[in-house]
């Protein structure tokens, strides 16, 4: 029930084209989507979600496109994650994780019983249950991007696409958010923009972009897939598979 | 997922969060019952403030006189319940406006509805002095029966109409204040010529830019009542909708919102009462700023809450400034727009004085 | 074409180009005089024309010498030279007022609102009280400027070297005042009060003409819709006053205040005086349907009669022999 896909996706920004023919698919399991600044990462993430006109090609779920959807049935099935981004208003974190229940509820329904408990369980799953009622300008960034998290996923959308969630956030919290997306990821496609290498040599696949196009795409201990992250990042880095684990070493040193 | 980190030393236990819950339903609670009492002293008071300002013994002898269903009925509780009418569709449209733009500083006029409806003020003002010179009597004649009132609120859904034009479509935020401000400007110049033409339309315009809940009559509390009593439900529906914009537009659209049809949809309604407050009753200003301010600042919760509280701050506030309007220096009044002005400016004023303090 | 170049000096130009004029023509006389005291036949003619010529413009460049005193409304006292033949106002009844005093020629620019005589409509027009254009108005180089007091340009045109005299009138003494003061500045002081007693003699008339069962009643004259009322205080009510008619707003609230609608209600007028457009729709106003005066006794004045009653000018007389025609064709009162 998670099985996105793209086919020859082209996406312009402004009169510039930013994706050309990006073909790829994701499946459960978390992905991770990498390369240099200006690559197009956000972008195909939001037009994987439908936030964005397609200038050619087209995304498909289990086989049908999305733009056919209506925006609550595809809000139902995709869920999608901000880049961290100021918050104006007066909610609290129960309020905003509520909301996560409007493709369910609609703008007219009122949440039932079973409503609060996937909200309960949203918050318990992210660890802010203990703030459910304080406001979200009082939290700091971190603590902002788990209530975040908790709205997302109580949408309880199969497909969970995640722009920079990382961004921001100390070491001790970036562990911590991958360790939640490995937990999700084994009933959920989720898919994360990263721009953290290390963190995002931790998903189990990997999807280069660069310059709009797709480099490569593979498992993270692949090493076609090390060289070609390696190249698209014009060898600033090197990465070395070191037991289980691949390892990211910046090149300093000519 | 007891790995993760704890987040801060005073991460709070369950019962503080649940002191924090029982705060804040209490405290809008408490601004509710606040507002009611106050609408309810106030609608007391404007029936007492008349042309003798207030004098109990004035008051008493007014009730014994055989004019007390004319004085009272006909002129001051019209005017009392208008009043607060106003102020409420003015405040709900203010707390729409901010919650649209995610802007505290917008106010309901910034969609070009004050500018339509001036500019269509002094056209018919213009055209009435000037009948029989430069236009026909008939058509000077048709414009009479048009009437201010209605020519008021055709010009402030017709000034909307050019913004949504201008920015085609209700689709960027950005985009649609920026067409309010030009559509602003372009119909204040275009108001000015009209006013160098015939002095008459001068008056006449800047007795509307200050506002009047003057002449206020039941007709008008009619046409206010029905205004509200639509307005209200439809804010409460697209409330959740706020909410979800408060978040960023590309999140609200994620959720499932079909975003181009709701904007419409709330500027559509910020438009309707905005047009027919300023056709009642001219350009009161501030009380559409103010009223969410004020309601946040007590109560702070989702839009479900703010905007019906919004709305019952207004009407207090303009019924406020409407009855010291009377009775300051009657038998004469002030402009009421020049006290809503000294209210809300005074309190943004402590506002800001405590912050610096706290 | 020396015109023209002697008319760009300033004001001490003027005045020193003409004297040297006089006193090289003098020269030129004299000098054509003492070489040949000739049997020519013209000889005399030509000396007798030069000591007219002399006389004439000395006694030119001495009138044009004549200094005006005089001391506006806000106490600032002004000399002038001579009579301003340029000028500049910006009320309609200061230009009404320099017109009816017979100085309507040397107007160059009014301001935009300014629209009797009709000459008057011809000039250059330089905005209202608000936005005067003030390089237009230094571009006319005017000799003085005639403002009201409120005026916000006034500052300015000063600190660009304009003269600028403050005329305000608000009640009847004021503008019998403002008349004899710009009289003054004319040069002609006796034309106030040949102007004063027009004024006073139409509004005898007009006396005369109100019916006598209208006597005394008390009138309610509206001057914008807000409303504002014009008072017993305010120029209009003592017009009101000499037609031997009552005020529904006694002095003690002012010459324009703006009135609680109650009020006017409540004080139940007689007759109601107010523009056509505001007469007509007074009685949508709540609780206004009442007042007996809407029935028969209201006065709706079109836009050009209207604006002769609220100007505080010279045509006052006018203004009020206008109130007087309209209360003499209502029906009698029950």
């Amino acid at each position: 029930m998670s099985d996105l896909r793209t086919r020859k996706l082209r996406v312009a920004l402004a009169g510039r084209l930013v994706l050309h023919d990006v073909s790829c698919s994701f499946h459960p399991g978390w992905t991770a989507i990498v390369g240099p600044n200006g690559a197009g990462k956000s972008t195909l993430l939001r037009a994987l979600a439908g936030l964005i006109p397609l200038a050619g090609g087209s995304v498909r779920l289990d086989g049908q496109d999305i733009a056919t959807l209506s925006p609550a049935g595809r809000a139902r099935r995709i869920a999608w994650l901000a880049q961290q981004a100021p918050v104006s208003g007066e909610l609290t974190v129960r309020e905003t994780v509520r909301l996560g229940r409007l493709p369910h509820l609609g703008l007219f329904g009122s949440p039932t019983a079973k409503d609060e408990r996937i909200v309960d369980d949203a918050m318990l799953t992210t660890e802010c249950r203990d703030w459910q009622h304080r406001r979200l300008h009082e939290l700091s960034g971190g603590e902002r991007q788990r209530v975040m998290l908790a709205r997302v996923l109580a949408t309880e959308a199969p497909v969970l696409l995640l722009d920079e969630p990382t961004t921001h956030l100390d070491p001790p919290h970036q562990v911590a958010l991958a360790r939640l997306f490995k937990q999700l990821a084994a009933s959920r496609t989720v898919v994360s923009v990263l721009h953290d290498l290390p963190l995002a040599l931790h998903a189990d696949r990997l999807l280069v972009l660069r310059r709009g196009a797709v480099q490569a795409a593979g498992s993270h201990d692949d090493p076609a897939l090390h060289a070609a992250l390696t190249a698209s990042f014009d060898h600033a880095v090197r990465i070395e598979q070191r037991g289980a684990r691949a390892v990211v070493l910046p090149q300093l040193e000519d | 997922m007891s790995a993760l980190p704890v987040v801060d030393a005073a991460s709070d236990t369950a019962g503080t969060t649940a002191a924090f819950a029982l705060t804040d339903a209490a405290r809008r609670r408490r601004l509710a019952i606040a507002l009611v009492v106050a609408a309810v002293l106030l609608i007391a008071a404007g029936l007492m403030v008349g042309s003798q300002g207030w004098s109990w013994s004035a008051f008493r002898a007014d009730l014994a006189d055989t004019q007390a269903g004319l004085i009272l009925g006909e002129i001051r509780l019209p005017r009392t319940v208008g009043a607060l009418m106003v102020g409420g569709l003015l405040g709900l449209s203010g707390a729409v406006a901010q919650g649209l733009f995610r802007n505290p500083l917008a106010d309901p006029y910034l969609l070009g509805s004050a500018a339509g409806a001036s500019f269509a003020v002094v056209l018919v003002l213009t055209a009435g002095s000037m009948s029989g010179h430069a236009i026909g009597f008939a058509t000077a004649a048709w414009l009479a029966r048009f009437g201010l009132v209605a020519a008021a609120f055709a010009g402030a859904l017709a000034g909307v109409l050019l913004t949504l034009a201008l920015a085609r479509g209700a689709q960027e935020g950005v985009r649609l204040l920026l067409a309010g401000v030009v559509v602003g400007v372009v119909l204040g110049a275009a108001s000015d010529l009209f006013t160098t033409v015939s002095p008459e339309a001068l008056r006449g315009k800047q007795v509307f830019m200050l506002g009047s809940t003057g002449f206020l009559g039941w007709a008008s509390v009619t046409m206010l009542g029905a205004g509200l009593a639509l307005a209200l439900p439809l804010g409460m529906r697209l409330s959740r909708a706020l909410d979800a914009l408060s978040l960023g537009d590309d999140s609200a659209a994620s959720l499932g919102l079909d975003l181009p049809r709701i904007r419409m949809a709330l500027v559509v309604l910020l438009a309707m009462c905005t047009g027919l407050a300023v056709s009642q009753s001219g350009l009161v200003a501030f009380v559409g700023l103010v009223a969410p301010h004020l309601v946040r600042r007590c109560a702070p919760a989702p839009h479900a809450y703010t905007l019906a509280a919004s709305a019952g701050a207004g009407g207090v506030l303009l019924l406020a400034a409407d009855v010291l309007a009377r009775g300051l220096i009657a038998p004469q009044e002030l402009p009421v727009g020049v006290l809503t002005a000294l209210l809300g400016g005074g309190y943004l004023l402590w506002l800001l004085h405590r912050r610096r303090v706290a | 074409m020396m015109n023209l170049l002697i008319d760009s000096l300033p004001r001490w130009g003027r005045v020193g180009v003409r004297a040297w004029a006089v006193a090289l023509k003098g020269l030129v006389c004299l000098r054509r005089r003492r070489p040949h005291p000739s049997p020519l036949p013209g000889g005399e003619g030509v000396l007798s024309r030069c000591i007219v010529l002399f006389a004439a413009m000395t006694a030119a460049a001495t009138a044009h010498a004549q200094p005006i005193e005089l001391r506006d409304d806000r106490g600032a006292t002004y000399r002038f030279t001579a009579a301003p033949q340029r000028i500049v106002t910006l009320l309609p009844s200061i230009t009404e007022t320099v017109c009816a005093l017979g100085a309507c020629a040397k107007l160059v620019g009014t301001d935009r609102y300014s629209n009797w005589p009709a000459s008057v409509l011809l000039l250059p027009k330089l905005g209202g009280l608000e936005d005067a254009q003030v390089e237009r108005i230094v571009a006319l180089r005017p000799d003085v400027v005639l403002a009201a007091k409120s005026a916000r340009v006034i500052d300015r045109l000063e600190a660009l070297g304009l003269r600028v005299v403050v005329v305000e009138s608000q009640t009847h003494a004021d503008v019998k005042r403002s008349a004899q003061l710009i009289a003054t500045l004319l040069g002609r002081p006796q034309e106030a009060q040949r102007l004063w007693q027009e004024i006073e003699r139409d509004m005898d008339r007009a006396a005369a003409r109100v019916p006598a069962a209208l006597r005394g009643k008390r009138v309610y004259f509206e001057v914008s819709s807000a409303p504002y009322a014009a008072g017993a205080s305010s120029f209009i009510g003592e017009t009101l006053a000499r037609l031997k008619l009552g005020n529904i707003v006694p002095p003690a609230l002012g010459p324009f205040p703006k009135l609680n609608p109650e009020y006017v209600v409540r004080a139940r007028p007689d007759v109601v005086m107010a523009s056509r457009i505001a007469v007509d729709s007074m009685a949508a106003r709540p609780g206004w349907q009442t007042l007996a005066a809407l029935h028969g006794h209201s006065c709706g004045f079109e836009t050009q009669p209207y604006e002769t009653l609220i100007r505080p000018g010279p045509r006052m007389g006018e203004a009020a022999l206008l109130m007087a025609d309209c209360l003499a064709g209502l029906e009698s009162p029950r």
